[in-house]
Order: C-alpha cells, then sequence, then structure tokens
C-alpha cells in the first residue's frame, strides 16, 4: 500500500504552467505594495496618518473660516468687556489678511504646509521605516527577492517607492487637494500666473508654476527621504534605533547648526548639516520664493542645500549597493 | 545542451577561497551536491544563480554565461551600474527556482500571498501568479494553511513553502539549498518523495545541496563531492561505489554460533553482526558463495538471503573525503 505522502504526490498532480514572462521591472511594484501592506495594517501607522491630516485640514478648513470671518467682522464692530477696550473691525481683518497670507494658496501658503507636513511626516516615516525595509534585513528576506530575475537595484527601487507613497500620501497628495480647492474657488487661479499680482492678494505665481513648484517640492523630499529612509533602515533595522538615528540627523544636527550660526555666530554654511533646512531651500526654490525671505538669516545658497542633498543620497545609494551585496554573500 | 559547464571556477572572500579552481560538466539529472559544512556548496549554489561573479576561470549554466569578474563598485562604472539595473543574470534566474536554506519569508505576509509575490517577481502577471500560487500550494499539501500566516507555519511547512515559491513559475531547473534542514523523518520522507517526483516523473532538473547522504542517496542520481572548494568527486552514483567482490551480505535463520565459527576457521571475517540474523562479512580470495549454503546446511542454519555488499555512498563520501585529507 501506498504510504501518505506517496499517495499525495500521485493524488495532486503537477501542472506545468505555460505563460509569457514580463520584465523585471514590473517586480517593482509587487515589491512595494507587500512593503505598503505590512504598513497599512498597523493601527499605529492610521493613528499618525489620520493625526497628519489634521494639519491638512487646518489649511483646508481655515480658509473657508477666514472669509467667514473677514465677511462677518467688516460691519459689526464688538467690545472686548474683561479688557474694556473696543477692538475695531479693521484691526481684526488686518489680522485675518495675515493669516490668509498663509492660507490664500499662494507659495507661502504651501512652503508652510510642506514644513508643518514635513514634521509628522518625520514622525511616521521613523516608525515605519523597520516595517517598510528593516523587516527585510531582520527576518533574512533578502535571498527571497535577490534570487528572482531582479537586480538589488530593482529592489531598492522598490522599497523606496513603498517609502515615496507614504512621503506622497502625506505631503504632495494633500497639497494638491489644497491646490485643486483653491483653484475650484478662482478658476483664475489654475490658468493666470499672474493671478496675485493681478488681485493683489499674495506674492508669487499661480497657475502651471506653482503646481509644478509643489510637485517638485514632493519629488525632492519623495526622492531625498525614500532613499535615506532605505539606508537608514537597512542599517539599525529596529524602530528605536531608527528613531535615534532620525532625531539625531534631524533634530540634533538642526540644534546643532542653530547654535553654531544663529548664537556663535559661524559661517551660515554650518546650516548646511541640517538636512532638513537643506530640503527647505531647495523646495522654497521650487516654489519660487526669494532665498532672502527664507529665515533665519543669513542661508547658504540654494545649489550648497542640493549638493549637500546630493550626496547623502549618493552616499546611502553606495551603503545600500555594499549592503545588498554582502546579504548575497552572507545570509 | 549541458546543464551545467564551469571550468577552472575560483571564488574569494578576502584571502579565503571558497571555490578553489571548481571544473564541472553535468548534464540534466538528478544531482547531489554533497560535502560538508564550509564545502563551499552555497557558494557555488549562488554562482549558478548569478547572484555572485566569479574571481577567476568562466563557465554557462544553461547555456548563459556566467558573470565575469567583479571590478569596482559597479555604481562608479556607468556600463555595470546599468547592467546591474537592466536585469543582468535575470533571463538565468527565470530558468531557476532556488529554495534557500534559510527561512527567507517576508513576514505578515499569508502562505498564498507569499507565493504569489514570487510569481510576480519572477515576471508573470499577478492573475496568474495568484492562480499558479493556489496550485502550487495544493499540490505541496499546503491547501489548509495558505490564508495563514507565515509566522504560524511548522518547520516543515516553511521547507513546503519554499519549494512553492521556487516551483512557482515551473522552472525547468530546482536549486534546493538543504531542503529537508530541520524536517522530522516523515516530514523529510514527504519532502524527498516530492522532489523525486518532481525529477523523475516531471523531467525536473534538480541539483541538490546537502550534507545528508540519505537524501542524495533517495533522489539523486548523479552526485559532485566538494571539500574545501574543491570538487574531490563527480559522477553517477552506481557507478562510482565501488564493486566489491570480497564483500557479502547474509541473511540467516537459525542458531548462528557454530556457523559463525565454521566461517571465521575457513578465513572468512565478520565485519558486521546486527543480532538478528543479518550479517556482512569479507571473504577470502578464491572463495566461491556456495561455500555459504554448505557451511549453513552443515550447522542446520538457513541462508534466507545472499547479496553482494557493494560501497554504500555513505562509505563512498567518507573514503573519498578520508583520501583528501
Amino acid at each position: 500500500m501506498a504510504t501518505g505522502a506517496a499517495q499525495d504526490v500521485t493524488l495532486l498532480h503537477y501542472r506545468p504552467w505555460r505563460g509569457e514572462f514580463r520584465s523585471p521591472v514590473w517586480g517593482v511594484w509587487p515589491i512595494a505594495r507587500t512593503a505598503l501592506g505590512m504598513l497599512l495594517r498597523r493601527k499605529l501607522f492610521w493613528f499618525l496618518y489620520a493625526a497628519g491630516l489634521l494639519i491638512f485640514l487646518m489649511f483646508f478648513f481655515g480658509t473657508f473660516l477666514l472669509d467667514w470671518a473677514q465677511t462677518q467682522l467688516s460691519n459689526t464692530p464688538f467690545e472686548l468687556s474683561a479688557t474694556e477696550r473696543k477692538v475695531r473691525s479693521t484691526d481684526l481683518i488686518r489680522m485675518a489678511q495675515r493669516g490668509l497670507r498663509v492660507l490664500n494658496g499662494s507659495q507661502e501658503t504651501f512652503a508652510y504646509f510642506f514644513m508643518y507636513q514635513g514634521a509628522m511626516l518625520m514622525v511616521v516615516l521613523a516608525l515605519a521605516g523597520s516595517v517598510l525595509v528593516g523587516n527585510d534585513f531582520h527576518f533574512g528576506s533578502l535571498p527571497f527577492y535577490l534570487s528572482k530575475p531582479l537586480s538589488r537595484w530593482h529592489y531598492i527601487l522598490g522599497k523606496c517607492l513603498a517609502v515615496g507613497v507614504v512621503v506622497n500620501l502625506l505631503t504632495t497628495l494633500p497639497a494638491l487637494v489644497l491646490y485643486a480647492q483653491h483653484g475650484l474657488d478662482e478658476w483664475e487661479y489654475f490658468t493666470d500666473p499672474e493671478f496675485f499680482w493681478r488681485t493683489n492678494s499674495g506674492t508669487g505665481p499661480a497657475g502651471l508654476p506653482l503646481l509644478l513648484g509643489v510637485l517638485g517640492y514632493g519629488l525632492l523630499l519623495t526622492v531625498f527621504l525614500s532613499v535615506t529612509l532605505v539606508a537608514t533602515a537597512s542599517w539599525v533595522r529596529r524602530t528605536m534605533p531608527l528613531i535615534m538615528v532620525w532625531t539625531t540627523v534631524f533634530l540634533f544636527f538642526r540644534l546643532l547648526s542653530s547654535i553654531l550660526v544663529d548664537g556663535l555666530h559661524y559661517d551660515e554654511h554650518w546650516r548646511l548639516i541640517d538636512l532638513w533646512n537643506d530640503l527647505r531651500l531647495v523646495g522654497y526654490a521650487c516654489l519660487g520664493i526669494d532665498q532672502r525671505r527664507v529665515v533665519p538669516f543669513p542661508q547658504p545658497q540654494v545649489h550648497e542645500a542640493a549638493l549637500v542633498l546630493g550626496a547623502v543620497c549618493l552616499l546611502c545609494l553606495t551603503y545600500l549597493n555594499l549592503r545588498t551585496r554582502a546579504v548575497e554573500i552572507v545570509k | 545542451m549541458a546543464f551545467i559547464d564551469l571550468d577552472r571556477v575560483s571564488r574569494r572572500f578576502g584571502k579565503h577561497r571558497a571555490l578553489d579552481d571548481v571544473t564541472l560538466h553535468l548534464e540534466p539529472g538528478r544531482i547531489g551536491l554533497l560535502g560538508p559544512n564550509g564545502a563551499g556548496k552555497s557558494t557555488l549554489l549562488k554562482i549558478l544563480l548569478g547572484l555572485l561573479p566569479l574571481s577567476s576561470g568562466s563557465g554557462r549554466v544553461l547555456g548563459y554565461p556566467l558573470e565575469a569578474p567583479a571590478h569596482g563598485l559597479g555604481l562608479f562604472n556607468p556600463v555595470r551600474a546599468l547592467r546591474a539595473m537592466f536585469g543582468s543574470g535575470s533571463a538565468l534566474r527565470r530558468s531557476i527556482g532556488y529554495m534557500p536554506e534559510a527561512d527567507a519569508l517576508v513576514p505578515g505576509t499569508t502562505g498564498a500571498q507569499y507565493v504569489a509575490l514570487a510569481g510576480e517577481l519572477y515576471g508573470m502577471p499577478r492573475r496568474q501568479a495568484l492562480r499558479r500560487a493556489h496550485e502550487v500550494l495544493t499540490y505541496l499539501d499546503l491547501e489548509d494553511a495558505r490564508y495563514r500566516k507565515l509566522e504560524e507555519y511548522s518547520t516543515g511547512m516553511k521547507q513546503r513553502l519554499k519549494l512553492a515559491q521556487a516551483l512557482v513559475h515551473d522552472p525547468p531547473v530546482l536549486l534546493l539549498d538543504e531542503p529537508t534542514s530541520g524536517m522530522d523523518p516523515a516530514g523529510r520522507e514527504r519532502m524527498l518523495d516530492l522532489l523525486l517526483c518532481l525529477g523523475r516523473d516531471h523531467g525536473k532538473v534538480i541539483l541538490l545541496s546537502t550534507h545528508l547522504l540519505g537524501d542524495v542517496e533517495k533522489v539523486c542520481e548523479t552526485v559532485v563531492i566538494l571539500h574545501r572548494g574543491k570538487v574531490l568527486l563527480q559522477g553517477v552514483v552506481a557507478q562510482l561505489r565501488a564493486r566489491r567482490h570480497d564483500r557479502y551480505r547474509l541473511q540467516i535463520q537459525g542458531p548462528p554460533q557454530a556457523f559463525l565459527e565454521e566461517l571465521r576457521l575457513e578465513g572468512v571475517e565478520v565485519l558486521h553482526d546486527n543480532g538478528r540474523g543479518e550479517l556482512r562479512v569479507a571473504v577470502p580470495p578464491g572463495w566461491v558463495t556456495r561455500a555459504f549454503f554448505a557451511l549453513a546446511d552443515n550447522h542446520g542454519v538457513l541462508v534466507r538471503g545472499l547479496q553482494p555488499d557493494d560501497e554504500a555512498l555513505e562509505e563512498l563520501f567518507h573514503r573519498v573525503i578520508g583520501e583528501a585529507r
């Protein structure tokens, strides 16, 4: 009588597969999708994403709120009884207009939006790094990926794509919604680059140049943060060390550069060690904001900041090249 | 076309030579790669997969040339970087299903997702990869576990799952690195049955890397013995096992003492007696097998079985390794 194993082999026939294989590039998205799937199953991610959306909602509904406030206050003076001091509506209108400059859909709006949203993004990435990337190194999944017809660069690209999706979900996508919101309010915002100068309601370009600026800032964040996160997570693997490295790079160096330049009056080039400031400088340049308007002053040149970011990216890619090659050899 | 054709292939890691002047010519079939730990088996598999470049020498696997010696980082050489980016060795790896020794699982995924992901990475369209994943998991008797998280799989199930991800794209060649590692005897038998079936009935070329001689004995028809990065022996198992005309296996029934004493007096050396009537003996030159029956008859013993005692794979392995030392 046949054994159980032999029976199974006899009963369940092996069936050949005859289909067409696609290019290895098609393997990039499944890598990203799998990593994202693992992240999206975590409640913590959704909590942080919701917190990130609060900033977006503040910008989204802030516009309506200030519009309403401007309308309401233009004709109705009122008293502050506690101080017995009359506040004229014009003062409040001025205050509302100051707020509107941040919320009127100009380059300044998006500069502030990316800055605030970026802070939340850094928290999300620090917590998500080990799930998106570090686990592959920790649990030895790399031989699984690299034994397929992919090169190590396909793998790295897949992981960067996963991080990029998270970055864009928190920054570029809401920014585009804000852009669309302003455009739907006044159609010329979409079509006329001179909109703000013509209506005397703000500074900088509108229309396509502004849209390209927003996309450029988003692309900058996507490329830089995905490459640095993949490199950092493949190095430290676990969440806590990743948070420590992330804090050192983006917070400690920021404080250090501030102390050196603002406190000890060192050369402004010391600000280049603050990578977040470098991102801000290049991002503002994408939006068309004059470098002289960037605070704190003085700042290094935009091309210098871009060079530092490029060098960091190159360093991370070199490390990733070596790291993935080492895993091929030592499981 | 030869399956593997290696000519003086070496692979160094710093000063350590993992493979040293390996020359191999293997035809398709069921091939066992034997060797103690550190012999260079896994390095050879990775070279055959195109994952590791050669330090020196040249070779072809399934007609695809193996990667030439690497110089520099690659990142700073645009041509090399582009080759790496756009699929160096990808055509070769598409023809091979690789089952790694380590777990190499993707945590958080289910069995079906894991195997379908492997299919997609091989280049299968998503829908076909999913359908094929279910087929292969059913074939490997993991049908009930396919929606369970990988973390909940037992060692035996994980091994079968790794085989499933290697089989998902129906490759002509399977490279298996210690496929029965950590499995219980029943699971091991089951796995070996599957491998034998895939090789014998479905025409898969199997390269089985292991240090378990029993696995090779059961599944493989050809063996390559590696030791300290060198190929000590290669060939068909049945031909390599030495024909020993002076040794026999005897199965007897009845009181053995007097019979054994008589054998010794005739110059027969009893090499092993398991106490249950099974003997291994070495006979002197000029011995005729009829003498066993005559002596047994004299002492009231029944000879139930008599066969030449050719060299077992284990003995062959130890002999070859011993000679190398």
